[in-house]
């Protein structure tokens, strides 16, 4: 509240501005790694959160730190997406996170660990239920905070996360019939 | 409630999303129907696969500080490295005053033609080495000591290499007591230079690097200034400049080790 009254020079405004979303930087970096699957560009892609987050704090629009912080991770990966025009989910046949298409015996036996093939249909979900799916389930973010993050209606979360579950509950079985074979 | 109504909401009720009344309707339906009781199991079994540690991922341990660089880097941009002047606050008289003594020594020195040749090189380097130590200084005032941080020099060397365009000689020489702790874009005038930053013990050092060798240090000499000890050399076509507030010894030591990697 202060802030708004009394002039903060940029010294004071950057500590306030760590104190406050540095602790949110796990969560960034762990959104940011599965949206663009690749740990050097999820370093860059916060790293540039934080930049725009800053040139923007005291503007700050969003109910909590969190939700604003994780909007703009968010942003800075689609755009980065966008720019790498990578097509998005199960089309991206050249992602490090893909089952081979033959298996050797460790990669088989890494799949039939369930937490393995859970990270594999992850990453080939599409980005849209990929993003809120993270965001739900290992950010424990209600409704409300992941429409303000993805900038849809409420209505369109609850869309995606019971698609995106559904949509992961199949691959996860098709995995498991083609490793039987 | 019927199965496809009990379909169109059971994420909202896994997600606590719904209202106390539609909550129970879904719970009694769950109770009598052993299909959607399957159906809501296995979601309860995949949220708890997605909410193990395992699947989350962990950023490096420089990223924080990586991040604090360049918001300090915002702040404090390279380009106005001046700007530290007047925050020190320094008193009305001490500019002019300073100028006076200055242009008193200049006439002096000019007076002694017999100096000129020791006068014009030394003055260069005075100048220089103010540029230095006040780079040096800024470096650690302004929380500012290096844009990329990491004691690799694999790690460090690689970050030069895309923002200069010459390539400076990066060693680790922790063995012998100077841990390479980072590198940092800076000026000396308007000429963009690489500082290479090392700590030994308690001391930094600041090791400034720019191509050519115009700058003609006084070999073998260490300068002081300020509490801080510089000492300059040419190598490989490169001009470099170590300042530290180490002692003089540990800076010999330093620059030696630089000496004989650089023509390894």
């Amino acid at each position: 509240m202060k802030a708004s009254v009394l002039p903060m020079n940029d010294q004071e405004r950057l500590t306030r501005f760590e104190s406050e979303l540095l602790p949110l930087m796990n969560d960034a970096y762990n959104l940011a790694r599965w949206l663009v699957k690749n740990d050097q560009d999820a370093h860059d892609m916060v790293q540039e959160a934080y930049l725009r987050a800053f040139k923007f704090f005291g503007g700050m629009r969003a109910a909590t730190s969190k939700a604003w912080l994780l909007r703009i991770v968010r942003n800075v990966c689609y755009d980065h997406l966008r720019e790498r025009q990578v097509p998005s989910g199960a089309s991206d046949s050249n992602q490090e996170e893909l089952p081979d298409a033959d298996p050797s015996p460790e990669a088989a036996l890494e799949i039939k660990s369930e937490i393995a093939a859970v990270r594999k249909a992850l990453a080939n979900l599409p980005d849209d239920f990929r993003t809120v799916l993270v965001l739900r389930e290992m950010e424990e973010l209600s409704y409300r905070e992941i429409s303000e993050i993805t900038q849809v209606p409420i209505g369109t979360v609850m869309s995606r996360l019971a698609r995106g579950r559904q949509h992961l509950t199949d691959l996860l079985r098709e995995m498991r019939a083609k490793d039987l074979l | 409630m019927n199965c496809s109504d009990l379909h169109e909401c059971i994420d909202p009720f896994l997600d606590n999303e719904v209202d106390l009344t539609t909550a129970q309707k879904i719970q009694r339906h769950l109770d009598e129907c052993a299909a959607c009781e399957g159906c809501f199991a296995s979601r309860l079994a995949l949220r708890h696969c997605l909410q193990t540690p395992q699947l989350r991922f962990v950023p490096t341990a420089d990223l924080r500080a990586r991040i604090h660089a360049q918001l300090q880097k915002e702040i404090y941009p390279p380009s106005t490295h001046f700007n530290w002047l007047p925050r020190f606050q320094f008193p009305n008289w001490i500019l002019p005053t300073l100028a006076g003594a200055a242009a008193v020594l200049i006439f002096w020195f000019g007076s002694a033609p017999f100096l000129s040749q020791l006068r014009s090189s030394s003055r260069a380097n005075g100048a220089l080495i103010e540029q230095l130590v006040s780079n040096h200084l800024r470096s650690l005032a302004a929380d500012h000591l290096f844009d990329v941080a990491s004691s690799d020099q694999h790690t460090v060397k690689p970050w030069f290499a895309g923002k200069l365009n010459f390539s400076p000689p990066v060693f680790d020489l922790s063995e012998h007591g100077f841990k390479l702790i980072g590198g940092r874009l800076d000026y000396v005038g308007d000429i963009e230079v690489a500082a290479v930053i090392f700590q030994h013990q308690n001391h930094y050092i600041n090791l400034f690097v720019w191509p050519g060798n115009q700058s003609n240090p006084l070999p073998n000499t260490i300068f002081q200034r300020e509490g801080l000890n510089l000492y300059g050399w040419v190598a490989n076509g490169l001009t470099l400049w170590a300042v530290t507030d180490a002692e003089p010894e540990a800076l010999k030591a330093f620059v030696q080790l630089e000496k004989e990697r650089m023509t390894e």
